[in-house]
């Protein structure tokens, strides 16, 4: 919500290790803050999104995209900060598949996409920041904003991208 | 035709629903012998209500049920049903959101209403995760999100939204979830009235969830205590409580401690509903356990928790073990119940097939957890060995210098939770002042668990910052 201090490039992410640990697949991603001031992020994965053509897998820790639906719970970002100049390490778990709707199935067939990812070639992760910590948007405008609260705060993504070998990530 | 439950589609393996459960929370929500399922058709079975009682939900899933919904959502009328998707693990959406620990109610992809758009069906969807370890705002708290939330109760907010998204009267939806918009304050004072008859059932007192707060978390600080409420057979015995307490203590206030619950929560639940249902199946071990082993690492803790409020020497850990062990037979006797558990279960000396089965599943899954062997076994370790130093009449002293160096072994072994590689300098200094002053009393402790934190956490700035002060310069912790 604020500008002109910081740099895109002032967050970096970078990876760390990617494997299988206690039967769990995870990727260790560092993350830099080369600003001089504090950079505020998103430290859970908000979305998950396969694409099995490229096998390509993004991990986004970002609210960008997500849509308001009814839900038994709202469950906000969580949001860390690194201190200028400094690191951080975040520990990303990776799902053995994904399950979706799926929209290629007959008129009034109710069918789904499995996929699993043990084979992806790809992990992409996006991680949402801002040169401030998250605060509730109360203007009124803000209201007729489509956008999840926390996509209206993000000023930058940091992305990393990780190529695999198939089949790195089945569990031993 | 109104509701169904999938219990098979295609692109998913049956293994993946979970109809059966989906059933379970209907009866819980019924209340009665009045709900049924018509066979199989097409993956999906209609579910049958003939309701006889009248309260709130009885009446909400009567109508959910049994009528036929047209709704005209702008293009003329069409017959929407509802169909219950239970279970679905690694489930997301087309959004790339997951519903692990959550439910939506998804309205039919041609209505335009919220969550329209990642339908690909022309019925309303109620998607959740029966596994689910929801944890809510709890009503008159001012927010504290510690309230649990069951599959039923989860269910019957889903069809809150889904009675509303039929009949075309869906409430406006925010995006904030503080304070909740107006249509999911509806689905949780809907919520509220089945947890109040559930309650009235039981002759308990309602716990309510805030309609005001949308806002969730999942785990509240863990459930708790699984094995303990068999073993004692009560979710509110003494024991279950004290261990609660226990978990309360150390976990609420601490990112570390929370993080370190919530691992071990997974590992505990690895193997203790397992453990469950062989001591359903075995009269002789809920006894055995009791006695043996839960109180055993229950007066461990209480320890632990006395010892965190107040710094405590070899003299006053000496004090304290003989303090709260006055009587010889007593403790003789506890020292022989445990003494029994590790013989029997430790060493492999029962030729009970349940008991074998046990040492088999605990091998294989409670073992190799260090979260497990931390908080469970190695306490109860230590206290039996403190036992025994005091049932060979030696002094408080003596027993308070092997208590100190039994708890300089094992308290820097506490298990480091990935969260220390997020935190910035200020929470580095606030955690690791709990866990010196709660845990890692001496010298030699803090300096060990230190060690063990620069060799993981090297590459993280504000952890190393942190370490490279001196002892004693971090806002008074020596």
């Amino acid at each position: 919500m604020t500008n002109g201090e910081v740099k895109p490039d002032d967050f970096k992410v970078s990876v760390k290790s990617i494997g299988v640990r206690a039967r769990q697949a995870e990727m260790v991603v560092q993350l830099s803050n080369s600003a001089g001031r504090a950079l505020h992020y998103i430290a859970d994965v908000r979305t998950t999104r396969y694409d099995p053509a490229t096998r390509r897998l993004t991990l986004a820790m970002s609210d960008a995209g997500r849509v308001l639906v009814p839900s038994v719970i709202e469950k906000p970002p969580i949001f860390r900060h690194i201190d200028p100049g400094g690191n951080a390490e975040l520990v990303i778990k990776i799902p053995e598949r994904i399950i979706k709707l799926s929209r290629s199935a007959p008129p009034g067939e109710l069918a789904f996409e499995t996929h699993p990812l043990a084979d992806i070639e790809e992990v992409v992760v996006d991680i949402a920041w801002s040169d401030v910590p998250y605060y509730k948007d109360t203007r009124a405008s803000a209201q007729e904003d489509p956008r999840m609260p926390a996509a209206r705060w993000e000023q930058h993504t940091a992305r990393v991208v990780q190529q695999l070998d198939r089949g790195k990530l089945k569990a031993t | 035709m109104a509701m169904f439950i999938l219990s098979d589609a295609t692109g998913i393996g049956s293994d993946d629903l979970d109809p059966l459960q989906a059933f379970v929370d209907m009866v819980i929500i019924a209340n009665d012998d009045g709900i049924g399922l018509n066979d199989p058709a097409a993956g999906m079975q209609q579910v049958t209500y003939a309701r006889t009682q009248n309260g709130p939900p009885q009446l909400r899933l009567d109508t959910l049920v049994n009528t036929a919904f047209t709704p005209d959502y702008g293009g003329g009328a069409n017959n929407v049903d509802t169909i219950i998707i239970a279970g679905l693990k690694d489930f997301v959406l087309d959004d790339g959101s997951s519903f692990a620990d959550n439910g939506t109610a998804l309205a039919p992809a041609s209505s335009g209403l919220a969550g329209s758009s990642l339908n690909p069906t022309e019925n309303c969807l109620v998607i959740y995760d029966s596994q689910q370890n929801i944890c809510v705002a709890r009503d008159g708290s001012g927010g504290d999100i510690d309230l649990s939330i069951s599959n039923p109760v989860v269910l019957y907010h889903e069809f809150s939204h889904a009675f509303r998204i039929v009949n075309n009267t869906l409430l406006a939806l925010t995006l904030e979830c503080d304070p909740a918009s107006p249509e999911e304050n509806a689905a949780i004072i809907d919520e509220n009235e089945l947890r109040t008859q559930i309650a009235d059932r039981q002759g308990e007192t309602p716990e309510l969830r805030d309609p005001n707060i949308h806002c969730g978390q999942v785990g509240c600080s863990g459930g708790c205590c699984i094995i303990a409420s068999v073993a004692s057979r009560s979710w509110s015995s003494r024991q279950v409580q004290a261990l609660r307490a226990v978990r309360d203590h150390f976990v609420r206030s601490t990112e570390v401690g929370f993080a370190f619950f919530e691992r071990f929560f997974h590992d505990y639940y690895a193997f203790s509903p397992q453990v469950c249902t062989l001591m359903e199946k075995n009269a002789g071990i809920p006894g055995v356990l009791l006695e043996g082993y839960i109180d055993p690492l229950l007066a461990f803790w209480r320890m632990m928790i006395q010892r965190s409020q107040t710094p405590m020497d070899e003299a006053a850990l000496g004090h304290l073990f003989a303090t709260l062990h006055p009587d010889r037979g007593e403790a003789s006797a506890r020292f022989d119940a445990l003494d029994a558990v590790v013989r029997r279960w430790l060493s492999g000396g029962d030729s009970d097939a349940e008991a074998r089965e046990l040492i088999a599943l605990l091998v294989e899954r409670a073992w190799p957890s260090e979260y497990v062997q931390w908080a469970l076994i190695e306490p109860v370790r230590i206290y039996r060995q403190l036992l025994s130093v005091l049932l060979d009449d030696t002094t408080p002293g003596s027993i308070g210098r092997e208590f100190a160096a039994a708890l300089d072994a094992w308290a820097p072994n506490f298990p480091l939770s990935d969260v220390w590689g997020v935190f910035a300098v200020e929470d580095v200094v606030r955690e690791l002042q709990f866990c010196e002053t709660a845990l890692m009393q001496s010298a030699s402790g803090k300096r060990k668990f230190r060690e063990r934190l620069r060799a993981r956490f090297a590459g993280v700035t504000a952890v190393i910052s942190v370490l490279n002060r001196p002892l004693g310069a971090m806002g008074g912790v020596a």
